[in-house]
């Protein structure tokens, strides 16, 4: 069995109705007023969801987002023929925390950027689970679209979240673990169910990758 | 104090690219003569603009079904045949641009049809039903390195015995999406790419490609021929656009890199877009740490092909690796002077050397390097 224990989780569930500019004044003094003006919804719950979590160049970061940088690629899209140099850099999918990343000057030794939809969840957890990093950050999170939305081409909610993730079960909250052998498999969780896990520590279960998978609180 | 490489060697039981010179051999022979793809052409395809270097399969104007789509077909067809797609073997798609091209087509002429392709998941469940594949396929995107990436994590997945053998497959198509955005940037302009030269002015010329490799256990079967033994990562976060100016983050990855080649005499194949500070900060530190190895790129043929870049230029190493008399083809675009006396404009031979080191680089300072070997 492999497993993982969490430490530090921090959840961003803004009400639905928040746009970029009331979480930008909301969220103001997290952020270098400078930095503070370009970030996006999304990196800006990022931003705030990975405050206090310590960095350094040897830890590694998993970042799940289906849709990512959803209101810079709609924004950039409706910039052309003058293609907007800035929008264009922020819609590049891992954009969001790297936002934050370099909003901190804080280098990692790898960064896992996912973006996949169905089993998203699980991808990222088996993406912690084979990291060596005695340390790794877990984050994701999704921005609400506008038109993209329309056409499920992006999320209907804003969210973030981020969870230290160690081999260490000292002064852990939770516990992720992949038992192999599952052949069967079932739902995996949504990102926004499991965010919403986290936000409550509701456990989950469910079987892919060859296995069976648990998220529990200790 | 920084990560250490993953040294976890993995088989190379099929690899295979398609570019608009062809598959591997063909684009390797290609680039052997010298050749380029690039040619200049309006940067956002039939909505004009200014002229810029592209290789392309087509014209770039997107259509419905996906124009990328029968080249992902052709180059699929190699694929040698196995339960893609199962928890035994799984796929790893890498791309950086998946559909977007779509999404830009959708906001020219509002066919919502174009849509249904537009996210990176869509773009991937139009490939799993196209092949046939299951469920389990990952998707990775972090721009430029996004290959290395699934690479390495295909590696992590044998070696945990999660897996039996792993497909990565990797594509990336110009849009005017992509297209405009570097063109936005300046860094796609009017000149052709010389990676490495010392020039008044830099540019990169974007490309197209599609790539894939079946990754095994060492022990096969079947015996592989060559390995990726090695993959180093870093990620600076010192400008999205940007590296460190005293080419910190390059060193970083090339000493993490060189530490895992265990004395191998090594040639290189950098990333070389054709930017000029990115190209001497990559070769200053990769000549630092392998002195006297001669390093090569291939953007300035096959222009940058985004986040399919590293299986795409790993496919055109092994297929030149492998090609009668084993020459490794040259910086292709390329005059002197160049910015190290180690940039090898002309094509030289494989023989005497017993590894290769393939680096991509990335938005956000990210860097990727993989140790090539014979098995």
């Amino acid at each position: 069995m492999l497993e993982r224990f969490l430490h530090q989780v921090k959840v961003e569930l803004p009400p639905g109705n928040e746009t970029a500019a009331g979480a930008r004044a909301r969220l103001a003094d997290k952020f270098p007023r400078a930095a503070l003006r370009r970030m996006t919804h999304l990196g800006l719950l990022l931003g705030s969801a990975l405050e206090a979590i310590p960095l350094g160049p040897e830890d590694a970061v998993v970042y799940a987002s289906t849709f990512a940088e959803t209101r810079s690629l709609e924004d950039f899209l409706l910039s052309f023929p003058a293609a907007s140099p800035l929008l264009f850099q922020s819609s590049i999918h891992p954009s969001g925390v790297q936002q934050v990343l370099i909003g901190r000057q804080q280098p990692v030794a790898r960064l896992w950027p996912l973006a996949g939809r169905a089993r998203l969840v699980e991808q990222a957890l088996l993406t912690v689970l084979l990291e060596p990093a005695s340390r790794v950050v877990l984050a994701g999170g999704e921005e609400t679209g506008t038109w993209l939305l329309a056409h499920d081409l992006a999320s209907a909610r804003s969210f973030a979240f981020a969870v230290v993730v160690t081999r260490s079960p000292a002064g852990a909250t939770g516990r992720v673990a992949f038992a192999r052998g599952a052949q069967d498999e079932s739902a995996c969780p949504t990102l926004e169910n499991f965010t919403q896990a986290l936000t409550g520590r509701h456990g989950l279960q469910w079987s892919g990758a060859g296995g069976s998978w648990t998220l529990d609180w200790l | 104090m920084h990560a250490p490489a993953d040294q976890l060697p993995v088989g190379l039981a099929a690899c295979d690219c398609l570019t608009p010179f062809g598959d591997a051999p063909a684009t390797a022979a290609a680039l052997l003569a010298g050749r380029s793809a690039l040619a200049l052409m309006p940067v956002l395809g039939r909505d004009g603009g200014d002229l810029v270097p592209l290789a392309l399969f087509g014209a770039m104007d997107e259509t419905i079904p996906p124009r990328g789509l029968p080249a992902l077909h052709r180059l699929a067809a190699g694929i040698p045949p196995a339960a893609w797609g199962t928890a035994r073997c799984p796929v790893v798609v890498t791309s950086s641009n998946f559909g977007v091209g779509s999404v830009y087509a959708f906001t020219r002429d509002h066919d919502a049809r174009h849509l249904a392709h537009g996210a990176p998941f869509a773009s991937v469940e139009l490939l799993r039903r196209e092949f046939g594949w299951g469920g389990h396929v990952q998707v990775f995107s972090h721009a430029c390195v996004t290959a290395h990436l699934g690479l390495a994590h295909a590696a992590r997945l044998l070696h945990a015995g999660l897996a039996d053998r792993v497909l990565v497959f990797s594509f990336d198509f110009v849009s005017a999406f992509v297209a405009g955005g570097f063109h936005s940037l300046k860094i796609l302009n009017g000149s052709m790419p010389a990676p490495y030269a010392v020039r008044p002015t830099g540019s990169i010329g974007l490309g197209e490609g599609a790539a894939f490799a079946v990754l095994t256990r060492l022990n096969g079967p079947p015996k592989p021929r060559f390995r990726l033994a090695a993959h180093a990562l870093h990620n600076e976060m010192f400008h999205f656009t940007g590296n460190q100016p005293d080419g910190a983050g390059f060193a970083v990855c090339a000493a993490a890199i060189a530490a895992a080649t265990g004395g191998r005499r090594v040639w290189l194949k950098g990333h070389g877009t054709g930017t000029l500070e990115g190209g001497r900060l990559e070769a200053e530190a990769l000549a630092r740490q392998f002195p006297g190895a001669p390093l090569t790129g291939w953007k300035g043929g096959l222009g940058h092909t985004l986040g399919s870049c590293g299986l795409v230029e790993l496919a055109v190493a092994l297929a030149a690796l492998a090609a009668p008399g084993g020459k490794i083809p040259g910086t292709v675009g390329s005059t002197g002077p160049t910015c190290t006396d180690t940039v090898a404009l002309a094509a030289f031979d494989a023989a005497g050397f017993d590894g290769a080191i393939l680096t991509s680089n990335a938005f956000g300072g990210a860097h990727a390097a993989m140790l090539l070997t014979h098995a």
